[in-house]
């Protein structure tokens, strides 16, 4: 593991670039963004950034938090879907952070979430 | 990896947040006792289902004279026999359904529904005929109640139209008990499954631009298929041909619309049930037609039930038990084009089952033989594939996951 937490108190950094907000070291978005875009939506074969399943994600001095959602509230994956999430950051993130996955409903998911990619393959 | 122990918050609901949990590191599993109770709980599921499927298909293949396994070796083939239809929709499918609905809104209470109707059709199979379709009706009304908690979390179409699914269930439940027969209760049955498909579909229709029209359409073909589904009950030709048009127009609709036009171009897992959406598809056309032809008096019943029944719900399932399979029974399965067979086999035995017309029984129940055939080819397929990810992923793979 190469990427090192910020110190106690360190201002949470904003990044324009990654496809979902993103505050914390920029030492970690990178292998964020990509344990996250290893997480699978097997309905649809895409990774759950693609889709915009990802709504967030913080990282402080204690803990990585993520913000995630489905498409539905009906959806019996979601707990699959957060586990898997949960196995991926766990590869990437130091070891004295706490992992923590948020399943939120607000704001609903649409379609405008999805990238450019995901809407490429889906005909958009 | 410091070793602490797994910390969870168990389910939080603040606000619209659902659940929120965090993990120490290295240590991600639940206690021994909680994996303990959930594989009985696993177990217990598994056989309430597992029987319902077994009863329900031997009743189905003893109607057509297909003696396999020998009836006389079954004290209760006779009443089998006779709910085979309630043993497969409400026993088999709806326990699973219940199941997985319980497992998306993550509250225990929220099991007995699949409790109360895999319960059901143990007694249906045992000759408790009173108490196995009462238990149908207290399952249906648990099983709305679910569905009503999950328009609380997200009100949407698709979520709405789940609870209308319900609704049709609930009804259907309800006359069978109140002893109705075939020709009210099975639109309402049926009418349960294609609406919980064409909700699932809707939802993941959202990933694909479309005309705004087209969820209009699919609300006025659902709603003709309800007004069939009342129809049948009193006036069963009208109502019939209403509820055969309504599966044909809705199996257009499924076919232009569904994101399976999109992943059947793609690899592996989502091809595999893009090919099984798309196959199904044709079948609920099938279905919708021999239908309404059944309502003008041809003989095409054993088509209309089937075509549906396994053409279409089946294949569905087919289609969705590797992602369900790992979201509800905790079983991984490694996919591999093996998969493809027993969906063949399915789509095969149904042209033999169908192909004679009116004319062929001993060629009819073949096929239904050869149904039944595909089902248990199924199942082989998907235990050989939770064994194929076990060796390939090893033991400490399958606890983690567990």
């Amino acid at each position: 593991m190469s990427a090192a937490p910020a110190p106690p108190g360190a201002a949470p950094e904003p990044l324009a670039a990654a496809p979902f907000p993103y505050e914390g070291p920029a030492a970690l978005r990178e292998p964020i963004v990509a344990a996250l875009s290893r997480v699978v939506d097997p309905e649809v074969s895409m990774s759950i950034v693609d889709v915009g399943l990802v709504y967030g994600v913080g990282v402080d001095a204690q803990s990585v938090h993520v913000r995630l959602t489905m498409t539905s509230a009906a959806c019996p994956m979601a707990e699959l879907i957060v586990g898997d999430a949960e196995l991926e950051l766990d590869k990437v993130v130091p070891p004295d952070l706490q992992i923590r996955v948020e399943l939120v409903w607000e704001p609903p998911w649409t379609a405008d979430r999805m990238s450019a990619r995901a809407k490429w393959i889906m005909g958009w | 990896m410091d070793g602490r122990p797994h910390e969870r918050q168990g389910q939080m609901d603040h606000g619209m947040v659902n659940a929120a949990r965090a993990i120490g590191r290295g240590a991600a599993r639940p206690p021994a006792a909680r994996m303990r109770g959930a594989g009985i709980a696993r177990a217990l599921f598994g056989a309430l289902a597992g029987l319902s499927l077994v009863a329900g298909v031997a009743g189905g293949l003893w109607r057509l004279g297909v003696a396999v396994p020998d009836p006389r070796l079954f004290p209760w083939s006779g009443q089998v026999l006779l709910v085979h239809a309630a043993l497969m929709i409400c026993g088999f499918l709806g326990t699973v359904i219940g199941l997985e609905r319980a497992v998306a809104l993550r509250r225990r209470a929220a099991f007995a529904a699949p409790l109360a109707c895999g319960t059901g059709a143990w007694c249906l199979a045992f000759g408790y005929a009173g108490a196995g379709a009462w238990l149908g009706v207290a399952a249906a009304a648990c099983f709305f109640a679910v569905n009503a908690m999950l328009v609380r979390r997200q009100w949407a179409a698709h979520t709405l139209l789940l609870l209308a699914s319900a609704g049709a269930w609930l009804v259907g439940n309800l006359l069978f008990a109140l002893g109705h027969g075939g020709h009210a209760v099975l639109p309402w049955w049926f009418a349960f499954l294609v609406m919980t498909i064409a909700a699932e579909r809707l939802e993941m229709a959202r990933l694909m631009r479309r005309r705004p029209a087209a969820s209009a359409a699919l609300y006025a073909m659902l709603s003709l298929l309800l007004l069939g589904a009342a129809w049948s009950g009193a006036a069963p030709r009208m109502g019939g041909l209403i509820y055969g048009t309504a599966l044909a127009l809705l199996a257009a609709w499924l076919l232009a619309f569904d994101i399976a036009r999109r992943t059947v171009f793609s690899q592996g897992l989502a091809r595999y049930m893009a090919v099984c959406l798309l196959g199904g598809y044709g079948w609920l056309g099938i279905a919708g037609v021999a239908w309404a032809l059944t309502a003008l008096g041809w003989p095409m019943r054993d088509v209309a039930l089937h075509a549906l029944g396994l053409g279409f719900v089946v294949s569905m399932m087919m289609g969705h038990a590797p992602v369900v399979l790992p979201a509800v029974a905790r079983i991984k399965l490694a996919f591999g084009p093996a998969f493809y067979l027993p969906l063949a086999a399915l789509h095969l035995s149904l042209l033999v089952r169908f192909a004679p017309g009116t004319t062929g029984e001993t060629l009819r129940a073949a096929g239904a033989a050869l149904n039944a055939v595909s089902l248990a080819f199924f199942a082989a397929t998907m235990a050989a594939a939770a064994l194929a990810w076990r060796l390939r992923h090893g033991a400490a793979g399958a606890r983690e996951f567990t």
